[in-house]
């Protein structure tokens, strides 16, 4: 397909989403889509460090819970939610940009435990300091409109769609590929590694920020420490690699068959979803690196050879 | 007011906990070079072993190693055939961080798992000599920890023993050094690989039983335990079993430091801090001699 | 006896062998020579099972080598001292010596052998408990050649044994492998010192671009003008 016909595919896709809130008839399903689309959000920004600069970063939500807390802070302290979340973007950038030059020299799997420590460091101080569940104000409960919510949470979605699309065709996105690649061969032909990795950990981490942010929009309360739970992290990981590390489609398919999953199963079983997906993915990992997209491909390639020779 | 030595005492006690628990993953990071992140799950299993021999059979904890430990290594064999037996077959920078992800996904599904077949509720075995207590100059020491950590130093000691004595032993570790003239000299580095993991896990197997008996043990300890494992054989490196032990208790120590210094919160983090400063300060890899 | 026969081996992309044909009879010392990137190494490696050939064969004792997994290679009588010795350095020397009888082959008389191994090398008794990466390089080489022995080989592959050794040693070293020689176990012997392998050896190759260039009695090759021009140096008479 065409990048055309992709962008148009997208349009109508983006049209019909924005149709929910006027059409449903309950909350539940829009937020139901809600839900989706803060998963593409928080997938797809981690799918750029991953799939494109190569690293496992499992302190991911570090950032996410970064971005929250400081939305929520200043939303409820008055500033418009727009300027809150781009703040709380700014915050969770900050702190990637402080800590990824230090983390970067990491290779591999240190990387991925290094940040996950950080994580759990965010987490445990947050927890300790702010022990306190945080409730929005009875004026704000009172003017609450999911329809805001959802509407910002599509629109996070198709930026961080559109982030993606563009560095994946990008001199920069192509450099994180070569990164990913072969990190040695790709420092000797010039990429400065370490430069296109931070710019990879700021796009990503400020993407989780805003994602962080929309989570403080729309929940009632919560425990501020929540979003730093390592659960947010693992929960855009599984539904990047199921899907497709690496690829633009993949966190959306991850992410939509993710959320479909755990709702579904919810009902039953609470944490069933988790031990389909551990075991999808440990399959994934051994046997089909590329996930959906890449079954998806196979797929296509055995009906275009099965009906090609008929 | 617990004084601080009562504190250190305490953390003593809990160390080597942290260091039977680090050793079985230093030893297959060290021979595998795999990063089992599930590594904490299988102590949890461990430790849910145990308490159900105690609740449905009245079997003692203590005794129940006798079990545990079996069950666990045979555990540690199909984990291996099924699982990280596949991961080997990769050269060692991919090896690690495709352990790291399986290794993710089997902790996921053994958590969901945990909880489904026996609820998010905490555990813990309370045996009729659970409350007693030895004084030692003026210090309480829980007789049931006491108990686990020289049992905890023994099965390190056998260990040990196992890899500086036989010829397996020595077999695992050349493998450890260099898996090549491991195979040149005639050793079956599979065979090793299989056996340093089923020792591992048996020795997490065994680090959950005691978990169980002088904590407590539920789904969740899983992720914890593989941090406290991880912190120790960064700090104490792969060196050795009675190396890593020490680091062990020298995490429990340092917990038991900074909780009286402060504050309960903290005693979590100086672990994390510690670990994610050493990693960092070595950016070479953990554990290059 | 050692048969190998058109073998062709890559590493990833690259050529190493393009077709290399050799033999080592009972009782012989064979040199295999050649300069560096030449694929000397690469061949010992197919043959100890460490590197899956693209073509070809290699034949020990009448049956194929090469197919089974390399530590079954020390069963079939087989045992290399690899380039750089790559000793266990954190173990002791008997321990090293000790993990060369590992195989089921080597068990029965490992006693006995390890007392031989000391006999040859009387050096390595006196340092038996050090650690082996304390040990000079003349001694770790012989810690190598006997953990090698200690395998109860029929033949013994050693590649680039004088590699960082000064003369004197390289002689003792060289001496010992006459030995040893004599004693019944035939020698594949990969060299970058021409004229020591040369004045051990019975027959020797010269494998250059992945091929055998030349071939011939030790003594012949020894006189060769191409070798003498190429390998020798100016300085050789």
């Amino acid at each position: 397909m065409t990048r055309a016909a992709w962008l148009a595919l997208g349009g109508v896709v983006v049209a019909a989403l924005a149709l929910v809130p006027r059409l449903a008839r309950s909350d539940s399903l829009v937020n139901f889509v809600f839900l989706i689309l803060l998963a593409v959000t928080l997938a797809q920004s981690w799918n750029i460090v991953a799939g494109y600069a190569g690293q496992v970063n499992l302190g991911h939500a570090a950032f996410f819970g970064l971005g929250a807390l400081t939305t929520r802070t200043l939303w409820i302290a008055g500033t418009p939610v727009l300027l809150a979340m781009a703040a709380g973007a700014l915050v969770a950038t900050a702190f990637a940009l402080l800590i990824g030059a230090v983390a970067f020299r990491l290779r591999g799997a240190y990387f991925a435990i290094g940040t996950l420590a950080l994580g759990e460091i965010l987490r445990i101080t947050v927890g300790n300091v702010l022990s306190e569940i945080s409730t929005l104000p009875a004026a704000t409960i009172a003017g609450y409109r999911l329809a805001d919510r959802y509407y910002l949470a599509l629109a996070l979605a198709v930026v961080t769609m559109g982030v993606v699309a563009l560095l994946a065709h990008s001199r920069a996105g192509l450099g994180m590929q070569a990164i990913r690649e072969d990190e040695e061969a790709a420092e000797a032909s010039g990429a400065s590694a370490l430069r296109l990795k931070l710019l990879a950990f700021s796009l990503s981490t400020a993407l989780a920020g805003l994602a962080g942010g929309l989570f403080a929009y729309y929940h009632i309360s919560y425990y501020p420490s929540h979003p730093f739970g390592p659960h947010w992290t693992f929960d855009a990981l599984l539904m990047t690699f199921i899907g497709g590390v690496g690829t633009l489609h993949g966190p959306v398919l991850g992410a939509v068959f993710y959320v479909f999953l755990k709702e579904y199963l919810a009902i039953r079983w609470v944490d069933f979803h988790l031990l389909i997906f551990g075991a999808l993915f440990i399959a994934i990992v051994l046997l089909l690196p590329g996930g959906l997209v890449e079954a998806a491909a196979r797929l296509r390639a055995l009906v275009r050879r099965a009906t090609g020779s008929a | 007011m617990t004084s601080l030595l009562q504190q250190l005492v305490l953390g003593l006690l809990i160390g080597g906990l942290y260091g039977l628990a680090a050793a079985g993953l230093a030893l297959v990071f060290g021979v595998l070079k795999v990063l089992n992140v599930a590594h904490g799950q299988l102590i949890m299993l461990g430790g849910y072993g145990a308490f159900w021999l105690f609740a449905l059979a009245g079997l003692d904890p203590f005794a129940s190693l006798a079990l545990v430990i079996p069950g666990a290594l045979l555990l540690g064999v199909l984990l291996y055939l099924g699982l990280f037996g596949w991961v080997v077959r990769a050269h060692e920078e991919t090896r690690v961080k495709n352990s790291l992800l399986i290794g993710f996904g089997l902790a996921l599904a053994l958590d969901a798992l945990a909880v489904r077949l026996w609820t998010a509720d905490e555990r813990s075995i309370t045996t009729r000599y659970a409350g007693s207590v030895i004084d030692l100059w003026g210090i309480s020491v829980p007789l049931v920890r006491l108990a686990s950590l020289v049992l905890a130093v023994a099965l390190i000691g056998a260990v040990h023993l196992f890899l500086v004595r036989t010829r397996w032993g020595r077999a695992i570790r050349a493998t450890a050094e260099d898996w090549e003239a491991a195979l040149l000299t005639g050793i079956d580095v599979r065979r090793a690989y299989l056996l340093a993991f089923a020792i591992g896990t048996a020795l997490a197997g065994a680090a959950g039983t005691l978990v169980s008996v002088g904590y407590s043990v539920s789904p969740s300890i899983g992720l914890e335990w593989t941090l406290k494992a991880l912190v120790v054989v960064v700090l104490a490196g792969l060196g050795s079993m009675p190396g890593t032990f020490v680091g062990g208790l020298v995490l429990g120590l340092a917990e038991a430091l900074a909780a009286t210094i402060f504050g309960g919160p903290y005693r979590e983090m100086v672990g994390l801090v510690l670990f994610f400063v050493v990693l960092v300060a070595r950016p070479q890899g953990l554990f290059t001699r | 006896m050692l048969e190998v026969e058109g073998l062709e081996a890559s590493y990833g992309p690259f050529l190493v062998l393009s077709g290399v044909t050799l033999t080592v009879r009972q009782g012989e010392i064979v040199a295999l020579l050649g300069p560096n990137g030449s694929g000397k190494t690469t061949l010992i490696r197919c043959i100890a099972g460490l590197l899956r050939p693209r073509a070809g064969a290699i034949r020990w004792e009448g049956r194929a080598l090469g197919d089974a997994p390399a530590h079954t290679v020390v069963e079939r009588g087989v045992a290399v001292v690899p380039e750089g010795r790559r000793l266990f350095g954190s173990m002791s020397v008997e321990e090293n010596l000790a993990l060369g009888a590992f195989a089921p082959r080597a068990r029965p008389g490992e006693t006995a052998r390890l007392e031989r191994t000391y006999a040859i090398f009387p050096v390595l008794r006196e340092r038996r408990r050090q650690l082996v990466r304390a040990l000079s390089g003349g001694q770790q080489q012989m810690v190598a050649i006997g953990r090698a022995l200690m395998a109860d080989p029929r033949l013994l592959i050693l590649d680039e044994p004088s590699l960082g050794l000064a003369p004197r040693v390289v002689e003792s070293i060289f001496g010992v492998l006459g030995t040893i020689n004599r004693a019944g176990v035939s020698i594949l012997l990969v060299e970058q010192n021409v004229h020591a392998a040369l004045g051990l050896a019975h027959r020797g190759y010269i494998l250059e671009s992945g091929r055998v260039a030349t071939e011939g009695e030790g003594s012949a090759l020894l006189r060769d003008p191409h070798v003498r021009r190429a390998y020798l140096g100016p300085l050789a008479r």
